[in-house]
């Protein structure tokens, strides 16, 4: 435990500096949120909506053409509601493994690298390499104040259910890259799939069929796609969370449908319909 | 009757003052409309240049235009009917009238069915979530009415909340009747979602909730569609990539096709469709998502102003949870057709033999 502690005090000695950068980010995000809720300040504040989950990746809105928006936020949730563009702020996916019989370029991915710009400091600032004395020898998860401090979704941390813990997945010096289990070359955040999928094999090959998870753009097998990759829409930290475990976390829906005429609420709904 | 023989739609008799000559086609808007209006600048230009003359002059040409087209729709054939000619004069005819109404360049596209494309749908519903955004997503992207009044509201996507069962220890020895003589049910009286019983209003904080499963529900383009077989004005119909359209021109709003499907899809314009200028989506298709009248049924048609471009329908690209998955049936490497080889897929009311192309499927 004394151990642990004194990593501790290194870590946050060191973590201060990202502190302060992520205390930043957090003001711009609510910033952004509250310039998503009321429609009215859309008009000076750019409308930044929220694609699959929220905090994961977003979208300003800008026009494309005279009238025509690149995308339209829900004025209730935040959520995209409708593509104009649906490419914008793409770049290619890259060679994925059993996937080259798609055409060049038609595979397209929105890079959340930027998003998680956090990432990249985070190799030069602590984890550089220098493994601090008092590090734990074993690879049990311990749990670690000073990331907990910045991802709070950490302490509920339940991928894998405690079989597993931050080193599994996130590279020991290159804070900016993912593990890849053979060899040194590692994973981008743009591609995740690389890594989930040596786990979740089943649904890598879904995925890459076009059978699970989200593609925008063109239909046809062969057209150009916005691919998004897992993390755009689970949280790997807590892939289970939501009541009903189904990988996806809960968010507000939007509006429900206009009552009959007449009708004051949906109770009647409620009532079971089938007498017995 | 082929389309040579329709009758002449600008008798003498009904002739509108100003069009000399009897018209060689059938369509009224090449007679009427145009030389009322030249007649009217000719007469505004001696009159006046005042500049209240000019606003009046924009008034009274839009109106014009308006009544214009009215007159020409009046006379207008079914769209089945039509040739490529008539069709590119009912497309100039609505961008006209819609770009006035609605303040902005608004094109109506006539594309037709493209070769070797049969359209699917597969949706999981395990992985709905019922977020609702598919709904108004379709709303956003297909000019439905949107206004508050009672009527005025419409979507096209339905989300079924059903309960899911719970058969809990606690309860396995009770059920109806309760409490006395001969115990005749067990708790599996709990509905558990089977009967499509359930609630289309619900609104909790967060989605999805413990205890719930979501259906959602719209226009299955049945192979064979019951409402095409009612519509007594033919005005639905099969279009050849199989979306079950409706040329809203013909529809004298009897209603029987809402009677007639068995899915609750269609939705009957019972008020003036209200449809802010700003909110208007100026890409549309004739057989697709131009603004309608009152008095005419509606309902999903797959985004024909998208998807017979090639790109995916507007309730596929907003799914957070990418339930739903759209594409050509007769491409066997098409998501569609590879959910249906590999997944546990099933058609809603399978019974009724309307062959839906729409699929619910789970994992
Ligand atoms: S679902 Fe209803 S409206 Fe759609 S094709 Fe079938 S019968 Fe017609
Ligand atoms: S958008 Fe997707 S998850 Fe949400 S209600 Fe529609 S189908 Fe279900």
């Amino acid at each position: 435990m004394k151990k642990l502690a004194i990593y501790t005090l290194a870590a946050a000695l060191c973590g201060s500096a990202l502190y302060a950068v992520s205390a930043v980010d957090k003001a711009a995000e609510q910033a952004k949120e509250a310039a998503a809720a009321p429609a009215e300040a859309a008009a000076k504040e750019p409308l930044v909506c929220f694609e699959s989950r929220k905090g994961a990746s977003e979208i300003t809105q800008k026009e494309v053409k005279p009238g025509l928006p690149n995308v339209k936020c829900s004025p209730t949730t935040g959520a995209a509601l409708w593509y104009g563009d649906p490419y914008e702020g793409t770049v290619p996916m890259g060679k994925m493994p059993q996937m080259a019989n798609l055409p060049e370029g038609q595979a397209v991915v929105r890079p959340r690298t930027e998003k998680l710009n956090l990432v990249a400091m985070c190799a030069t600032a602590c984890h550089n390499g220098v493994v601090p004395p008092g590090f734990p020898k074993h690879k049990k998860p311990v749990p670690i104040p000073t990331m907990e401090g910045m991802l709070p979704e950490v302490k509920d941390f339940q991928h894998g259910r405690g079989a597993i813990w931050c080193l599994d997945c996130h590279h020991a010096t290159k804070r900016d890259k993912l593990v890849d289990h053979y060899g040194d070359p590692s994973i981008s955040f743009d591609q995740p799939q690389l890594l989930c999928g040596k786990c979740h094999g089943d649904k890598l090959r879904d995925w890459r069929d076009g059978i699970h998870g989200k593609r925008i753009g063109e239909f046809a097998s062969t057209g150009k796609k916005r691919w998004f990759t897992c993390t755009e829409c689970h949280n790997p930290h807590n892939v289970q969370d939501g009541e009903r475990n189904r990988g996806f976390a809960q968010l507000q829906p939007e509006p429900a449908p206009q009552l009959p005429k007449g009708m004051k609420d949906a109770r009647h709904e409620k009532l079971h319909p089938i007498p017995h | 009757m082929t389309p040579n023989e329709t009758p002449q739609a600008c008798p003498a008799q009904e002739q509108p003052a100003g069009c000399p000559v009897p018209p060689a086609s059938a369509d009224p808007a090449a007679c009427a409309p145009k030389t009322s209006r030249r007649d009217f600048l000719k007469a505004g230009g001696t009159l006046s240049l005042s500049s209240l003359m000019g606003a009046g002059a924009l008034m009274a040409q839009s109106d014009d235009a308006h009544a214009a087209a009215e007159w020409a729709e009046h006379f207008q054939k079914n769209y089945r009917l039509m040739t490529d000619k008539e069709k590119d004069e009912a497309r100039l005819r609505l961008e006209k009238r819609y770009s006035a109404e609605y303040g902005k360049k608004v094109t109506v596209d006539t594309t037709g069915p493209q070769p070797g494309v049969l359209m699917g749908y597969a949706l999981n519903i395990r992985k709905c979530i019922g977020c609702r955004r598919c709904v108004h997503a379709c709303v956003e992207e297909n000019n439905q009415s949107r206004g508050k009044r009672p009527g005025e509201k419409i979507e096209w996507i339905q989300v079924l909340r059903m309960e899911r069962g719970e058969f809990s220890k606690e309860r396995m020895n009770q059920g109806y009747p309760e409490g006395l003589g001969i115990q005749v049910g067990g708790n599996a009286y709990t509905p558990a979602g089977q009967v499509l019983e359930g609630q289309y209003h619900y609104n909790p904080e967060t989605v999805p909730e413990k205890d719930a499963n979501y259906m959602p529900i719209a226009c299955m383009q049945c192979e064979k569609p019951p409402c095409v077989k009612v519509c007594p004005v033919r005005t639905t119909y099969r279009e050849g990539d199989g979306v079950v359209v409706i040329d809203y021109n013909w529809c004298i709003g009897c209603r029987m096709c809402m009677g007639a499907c068995p899915y609750w899809a269609r939705r009957f314009n019972v008020a003036n469709p209200v449809l802010p200028k700003e909110e208007m989506n100026p890409v549309t298709h004739y057989l697709g998502n131009r603004p309608r009248m009152r008095g005419v049924v509606e309902k999903c048609h797959w985004c024909l102003q998208r998807s017979r471009h090639g790109r995916y329908p507007a309730c596929v690209e907003v799914c957070p949870v990418g339930a739903r998955k759209f594409g050509n049936l007769l491409d066997p490497n098409s998501e569609v057709s590879l959910v249906l080889a590999r997944k546990n897929v099933f058609r809603l009311k399978a019974e009724l033999n309307t062959f839906p192309k729409f699929f619910y499927f789970y994992d």
